[in-house]
């Protein structure tokens, strides 16, 4: 591992220089992924771009009615820990949770898990499920990115040469939003998800009718993916169990897992519709506001 | 490849150093400041042997830069028994045995210092959740879990 280390102060600076070194600069956030490939020689790079002196990418705001905005440099533990996003995005805070363990959260960023572009990366189900919008910056200016257009392979992302995420920002949604984030692993920390589940579900007025329904998936396709046929079930319907048990169905059907070290592709369509089903049931406990989450 | 300096505060202690710039916090604290009771395990973020604080949270020193750590304070296991006195956690762990091989030991004792820094009554759950990172090939959990409560049990929960 051998590199020329650049080290901007200010977003600006790493724009600037980002400009100059494109390609031949990898950036560096909290440094779990990318020393790791480094270290590995799965990567070669010319130059390491370290945002640790970029500070002010590093917050988590929040405006009433509006949503929430996160630098792209909010750790996984920040984001876990903060008191509007466990009250607000639950789904987006479990998932954080459960990256690696407490010193990866520590160094570990939400920017630099969704740049990194893995199918597995925990934080991207959430962003998913609250159609995140990306701000992309470069020395020409901003662009804002749906999270949904943002993927384009297993680490690949539309980023430019001379890009850099600069913050992501979720909208709020009118109504009770209830959702969460599951994932699989052998065990509870230092995995990579097996299959990551997230499901949001709306209510507005009654109980009993979801207006919306959102299901995105995790390590289950080159990509983080959404479950759009899945999600139309239950639009605008009155639950019912055989209603979620559907659901879960035709979003393993959505899915294009393959077989690798981890599981299998059978074992993965399976555990789709288990986590399916159980997130399904606690996302919508938590949008009619019960404490008690069926399982 | 140039090197750079990079100035270090560990332990409270300012280092000058001149360093490689691809070079780890780990391989740093080991071999230019001698502070080798921070431990080389897997070097990819998976062990938690070579666990730090750094501006008071925990991280894997293999996977941070130390020429990015110039600003930070950074606490190492030396820095934990202060003028002398052992911290009450290695107190505690020496008395219920909770040391084995004593590898994982450093970067677990400094696991467990920023959890009880930061809650000093913890439920047994909140333990285990902050060793997650933290592995123990002799497998000797259970006698650190003990020596955990030894510490925190007369604290009011």
């Amino acid at each position: 591992m051998k590199f020329e280390l650049l080290q901007p102060r200010s977003l600006q600076e790493a724009l600037e220089m980002k400009k100059n070194y494109g390609d031949k600069a990898r950036v560096l956030a909290g440094g779990t992924d990318l020393l790791v490939l480094l270290k590995d020689q799965k990567l070669t790079a010319e130059a390491v771009m370290s945002l640790a002196g970029v500070r002010d990418l590093n917050f988590i705001r929040y405006e009433d009615g509006r949503g929430a905005t996160l630098g792209a440099l909010a750790t996984h533990g920040g984001v876990a820990a903060s008191p509007i996003i466990q009250q607000k995005f639950p789904d987006l805070a479990e998932a954080c949770s459960q990256v690696g363990a407490v010193q990866i959260q520590n160094l570990g960023t939400v920017g630099g898990n969704l740049c990194n572009a893995s199918p597995a990366a925990d934080v991207a189900p959430p962003f998913l499920l609250m159609d995140a919008v990306l701000t992309l910056a470069s020395t020409r200016g901003e662009r804002r990115v749906s999270i949904h257009d943002f993927f384009q392979g297993p680490r690949r992302t539309v980023l430019q040469a001379d890009e850099i995420l600069k913050e992501i920002f979720v909208p709020e949604v009118p109504g009770r939003r209830g959702a969460t984030y599951l994932k699989l692993g052998r065990r509870k920390a230092m995995e990579i998800a097996i299959v990551g589940i997230g499901v949001a579900i709306h209510l507005n007025g009654s109980d009993q009718v979801v207006s919306e329904c959102r299901i995105a998936m995790g390590s289950v396709a080159p990509t983080p993916v959404r479950a759009r046929r899945g999600e139309e079930i239950l639009r605008n319907q009155e639950v019912r169990d055989e209603l979620i048990e559907e659901v879960a169905v035709v979003a393993a059907e959505e899915a294009s897992p393959i077989s690798d070290v981890r599981a299998s592709r059978e074992y993965r369509l399976d555990m789709i519709r288990v986590l399916c089903r159980r997130a399904a049931r606690v996302a919508l406990a938590r949008a009619r506001g019960n404490k008690e989450e069926g399982l | 490849m140039k090197k750079i300096p990079v100035t270090l505060k560990v332990n409270g202690e300012s280092y000058d150093l001149m360093i490689a710039p691809y070079r780890t916090l780990l391989d740093v604290l080991r071999e230019e400041i001698q502070l080798t009771g921070t431990k080389k395990g897997c070097d990819v973020g998976d062990c938690g042997a070579c666990t730090v604080l750094l501006n008071g949270q925990p991280v894997n020193s293999c996977l941070v830069l130390a020429a990015t750590a110039q600003d930070a304070e950074i606490m190492t296991i030396e820095g934990l028994a202060q003028k002398g006195k052992l911290h009450p956690l290695q107190e505690a762990f020496v008395k219920e045995g909770a040391v084995q091989c004593g590898f994982c030991t450093p970067g677990i004792l400094i696991s467990l210092k920023a959890l009880l820094d930061k809650n000093p009554a913890p439920t047994m759950e909140e333990v285990k959740t902050a060793m997650a990172g933290n592995l123990c090939r002799c497998t000797g959990y259970s006698k650190m879990f003990k020596a955990v409560e030894s510490v925190t049990s007369g604290l009011g929960r």
